[in-house]
Parts: C-alpha cells; structure tokens; sequence
C-alpha cells in the first residue's frame, strides 16, 4: 500500500523527482570518481616507486639499511642466491652493488651511484632496460660499457659513446678509478633516480671495484606480486640473521605513509564538499516537502498517522535514493574504468608530476568495484538523513495548521 | 691551629684570589686563543715535507698506503701516494679551499666539488674536508678553556656563526711541554661524540717537536672497528719548499 503510494508521489511529481534524483546521482558519480582518481594516483606513485628500480622485495646485509657502509654487504652472494631461490614463491634473484663514485668528463665532476647490475636479469625485476632512450642496454660480457641517466648524462654533457671517466672506492676500501664508454642513456622518469644513477655489468664492475661475489643487494621477484610481505618473511626465515629481508611496504614505508597522509587531507577535502551537498539536498527537500504540506494535512485529517506518513515520506526518498545513488554508482564507475584503461594524460605538467615522483604524465584511475559500493552506500546514507529533518518537521504541524499553511 | 691557618688561609689569601681570577676571565681568554693558534703554528709549520704511512683498519681488512706531502703554512699542500703500487702515483692537491686530484691510470685530474667534501679520503677515517680544512681551527671557531692542569689544557672550541663547519664542538687537550694536541674529539650538533683523533710519540724533527704517530677513531656505532693510523716517519720544517708543486700541472707533472 506505501509503496503504491509512494510510487504514485514520485510519479506525480516528475519535476521534482527528477532534480532529486539528478542531484543525488551527480553528487555519487563525484564521489566515486574522485576516490577513484586519487587512489590511482597513488598506486601509480608506489607502482612506479617500486617497479623503476627499487623491486618488491629487497635483501641486505644485516645493518646496512641503517648504516649503508661496506662493512655491511652480503659477502656471499652464491650462498646467498642458492638459499633464496629454494624458497618458495620466489621467481628470480638478482643482486646489486651500489656505489656513490665522482663521475668526472672534462673539467666537471659531479657524484653519482655507479651500480653493478646484471643485465639479463635486471631486465626482468626492474624497468631500467624499458627506460632506454639512446643507444643500447647492457650486455652480460659488457666490460666498461656504461648505462647512464639522461639527467646525470645532461649534466655531464655526454652521449654515446663519449667517455666518463670515475673515481670511487672499491669494495675493500681500495681506490679505484676507470674509465668508461656511454653504451646507452636511460630515463625512468625519477628525476632523481636519472641524475644520479649509471650501471656496469656486475662481472665487470666487480673486477674494478674488487667486489667478486659480493653485493650492496639482493632484489627478487615473487612469483605473486600480492605475496611480498609473506615472501620477504619466509626469505629472511630461511636466510637468517646475518641479512635483512624487506618487502616494499617497509622498505617504501615513509612513501606508503605520505600516501595515507595524503588521502586523509583528499578525504577532508572531499568531506567539505558533500557537508555542502548534504545542505543543498536537504534544503531542497524541505522546500519540496512544505509544497505539499497541505496534502500532507489532508491525509492527516482523514486519519493518517504521523508514523505511516513519516514511513511514506522516508519511502519516496530512498526510492529516490535508490535510483540516483545506482545512476551515480554506474556512471562514475563507467568515467573510473574508462580512465582506468586509457589513462588522463598531463602533457606539459612534467615537471610538477616529478616533485611527486611520478614518473609519466599519464595516470589511470583506479577501478575498484568495492570501492565504489562503499562510496554508494555512504551517499545513500547521507541522502536518507538529509531528507530526516524535512519530514520530521513537517510532522510536527498538526492536521488544521497544514491544511491552512501558506 | 691547624684549623685556624686553614681558615685564615681560605679568608685572606684564597678568597681575595678568585676575586681578582674571576675579574681576569676576558685576559684568560685571549691566552686560550694565542694557545690554539700555537697549536695550529706547530702542527703546520712555515713550510713541511713528511713522508707518512697511512693504516687503514676496517672490520675486515687492513691497508696501508705512503705517501709524501709538501706544504707551506696552512694554505698549500700537495700530497703523492707512493705506495701500493697500484695507487701509486696519484696526487692531491689543495689550495685554500679547493682540492683537486690526479690519478695516471686514468690520466685525469678531478676537481674535487663541495658535495664530496665529507666523503672519505682514500677509504680511511679521514674526509677531504679534513685535508681541506685542517687549518681553519683558530678562524672558525671560537676557544674555551675547560680544564688545566699541571702539564694539560683541555679547551672547547665552537664554531661562530657563520662558519661553514661541519662539527657542532671539538675538545682539544693540549700539551703545555710542546704546545702540540694529544687528543681531540669531534661532536656533532646534538653533543654526540663522532670520532676522536690521537696526537702520540712526539719526536724532534730538526729544530720542532711534531706527533709521529695520529690515530683517528670514529666512534659511531656504524663505523666500529675502524681505525686509521698515520706515522710520519721522516719530516723536514721550514726549509725551502718551491712553489711549483701549488698549481694544477704539477698533479701530472710530479705524479711520475
């Protein structure tokens, strides 16, 4: 019988059923969008973080995340490599030797991390071979064959095949110097990351640098991306105490936390907008409410309770509710998948996007169906309680004051 | 009696001592400044040549490494390394400030830049600003007198305002017999003790008394185990020493 009734209602007032409903059902579409908007660019902040270089799970010597020093490297890196590729979960081990050298062309020198890597394998755990711009990627034989960072080769004033002469010390604190031919020139997209950085092949840095079998890190890949936490435990299990075994979230912990400190403000900032839609949906409703105070006293007087009255009342809005928060829910999601799948594109914000880190300029939105349920089932929640203090207070007239209501 | 001299001693002559000791401070003062500045005098020399060996310790290994150093006054000093012979040969050169270094293997001369200044020199416990800023004690900083015995000064030294130093305070305990250092130790800005470096085995060389032996000990927990050992074994002050070797063609030109 409500129902009937309240159907009835909304249909008889198309106008005002419809700027309801397009109110409700702009304000859900916002919401799910800008949740989606900001949660992907934060994905894309640690996605990007995590995969141009840094790898899901990093192994270290014990201490050395602490005190980066050379008394604190993983001193054998077969042993070590045999002992993590046992686990389980793990899909390929590479290790790293990181060292801070002066790189020095013509009259500048300007201080960089020269790192050992091993190319074929590099390949698969980091994007630096997909970062290539100019000339080649490294080659596992490659002797002084340097791959350097578009930033740190600008500074330098160098391309390929020019010659970068470093000066560092070696692993056993020895001095070491060499000098090296530019194969190839790379840009990640991390400023920092391309102003400073070149790599070696590992067989070869390890001859100048006296670092045989020896490594600052060991990155490896999990078999599931989703696994790194588990997979960094059971690796440090297995490896023991005489390394550190971390997954991205603890190694990225203060870019994880920034994160989350920057959806709060993004929650806040969003909260301020919906308390203002909140008062515009109410406000509204109790407009469209005293228009039909009258009828609403003429069904009091023919003896309608207020409680069956309230129950109409709350029933044609979240009829309303219904309507506009799945309208909303659909095509906000539609605008976050589709963005998801062909990313916004900034051109010409390059440089603001990299005091973020972020490496492009195009950055997907992320689709979560779940998140948009909640984001629905907030909206209709504040829908339904915007609309409570209209009906109250209508109710409160008694049957003689609504029907002569002005 | 014995009761009333002490206390006759304490009213008339003690007393009025301090008073007069406590109105002295500012004249106390400038001798501790005239102490640092003698100190830095006979560290440096008018003009030095020293032939030193350098032990570097580390958790896992040792090295050790000669080398020869010319320098006059605080300003100019060019230092070659003699020995292992795969180093040999490499130069450093530093005037005022700036510190340049040659390395034959190479065939380059490098020009160290102000944000390697804290890294360490040739691996040891020593970092080029040392080589670069040895000198700077009597300007940067501003001295304290902490203590003084019999044969000691103990003096605080901090840096002024403006100082572009890299420590937040340094002790130094001085000897009184050779005005020479036998202990300084390096805080940081937080009063943290960094590293502390020993002045020991004062010998004669000609007419100065100069520590033969420097042991640098960096005292943060990372860097335990390490120690670095300079021995000057042969020294020669004052004499004559050609300016030749104070300018950026003479890292290739006496590198051989």
């Amino acid at each position: 019988m409500l129902i009937r009734l309240a159907l009835r209602n909304i249909a008889a007032n198309t106008k005002r059923s419809i700027i309801t409903v397009i109110l409700g059902l702009v304000s859900t579409a916002l919401l799910v969008f800008s949740t989606a908007w900001m949660d992907g660019s934060h994905q894309q902040m640690i996605t990007n973080a995590v995969e141009i270089y840094s790898g899901y799970i990093q192994i270290t010597g014990d201490n050395f995340r602490d005190s980066p020093s050379y008394d604190h490297l993983i001193f054998d890196v077969a042993g070590l490599q045999r002992d993590v590729e046992a686990v389980n979960g793990v899909a390929l081990f590479t290790p790293r030797f990181e060292s801070f050298v002066l790189f020095s062309v013509g009259d500048k020198a300007v201080g960089g991390m020269l790192t050992g890597i091993m190319p074929e394998k590099e390949q698969h755990i980091s994007r630096l071979k997909r970062s290539l711009q100019e000339g080649d990627y490294l080659g596992e034989n490659d002797t002084n064959q340097l791959y350097i960072g578009s930033e740190l080769a600008r500074r330098l004033h160098v391309t390929i095949g020019d010659e970068v002469a470093f000066v560092g010390n070696g692993a056993d604190y020895s001095f070491a110097a060499d000098r090296l031919q530019v194969k190839g020139i790379f840009q990640t997209g991390l400023f920092e990351f391309d102003a400073s950085s070149a790599f070696l092949a590992k067989p070869y840095f390890d001859m100048i640098m006296a670092a045989d079998n020896m490594a600052t890190h060991g990155i490896v890949l999990p078999d599931t991306l989703d696994n790194s936490v588990q997979l960094a435990k059971s690796i440090g299990e297995k490896i023991g105490g005489e390394y550190q075994s971390a997954s991205w979230q603890q190694i990225m912990a203060a870019l994880v936390k920034s994160m989350k400190l920057d959806s709060v403000f993004g929650y806040i900032t969003l909260g301020i907008v919906f308390t203002v839609i909140f008062f515009v949906v109410m406000i509204y409703t109790l407009l469209t409410v005293f228009a039909r105070i009258r009828e609403i006293g003429i069904m009091r007087a023919v003896g309608t309770t207020p409680k069956q009255i309230f129950s109409l009342l709350l029933l044609e809005s979240s009829l309303l509710g219904v309507v506009s928060v799945c309208g909303g829910g659909i095509v906000g999601g539609l605008f976050a998948y589709y963005y998801s799948v062909h990313p916004m594109v900034f051109s010409g914000m390059e440089e603001q996007f990299k005091q973020y880190g972020l490496a492009v300029t195009a950055i997907p939105t992320a689709f979560e169906p779940l998140t948009i349920l909640r984001d629905m089932v907030v909206m209709f929640v504040s829908l339904l309680l915007s609309t409570l203090y209209p009906i109250i207070k209508v109710n409160r007239y008694k049957p003689i004051e609504a029907i002569h209501h002005v | 009696m014995q009761n009333k001299i002490r206390s006759l001693l304490l009213k008339k002559i003690l007393f009025p001592v301090s008073i007069i000791l406590l109105f002295l401070q500012p004249a106390y003062g400038v001798e501790v400044k005239a102490v640092i500045d003698k100190v830095v005098e006979n560290l440096n020399g008018k003009t030095a040549i020293m032939e030193i060996s350098m032990e570097v310790t580390t958790k896992r290994n040792k090295r050790t490494m000669k080398m020869k150093s010319y320098s006059i006054g605080q300003e100019k000093s060019f230092i070659k390394v003699l020995y292992p012979r795969k180093d040999k040969g490499i130069t450093f050169l530093k005037v005022d400030n700036a510190m340049w270094q040659y390395v034959p293997r190479i065939e380059k001369t490098i020009k160290i830049p102000a944000s390697m200044m804290l890294q360490s020199w040739m691996g040891s416990d020593f970092s080029n600003d040392d080589l670069v800023k040895e000198s700077s004690l009597s300007e940067d900083y501003t001295a304290e007198l902490l203590d003084e015995t019999e044969d000691a000064y103990t003096v605080a030294l901090h840096p002024k305002e403006d100082a572009a130093v890299v420590w937040g305070k340094i002790h130094m305990a001085v000897s009184k017999e050779f005005y020479l250092p036998t202990t300084v130790s390096y805080f940081d800005e937080t009063g943290v003790l960094i590293r502390e470096l020993l002045y020991t085995d004062v010998k004669p060389y000609g007419e100065r008394f100069y520590p033969s032996l420097w042991i640098m000990t960096p005292k943060t927990e990372e860097k335990k185990g390490r120690e670095t050992r300079i021995t000057v074994f042969n020294a020669v002050f004052d004499e004559v020493v050609a300016e030749h070797y104070f300018n950026k063609r003479a890292l290739k030109r006496f590198s051989r």
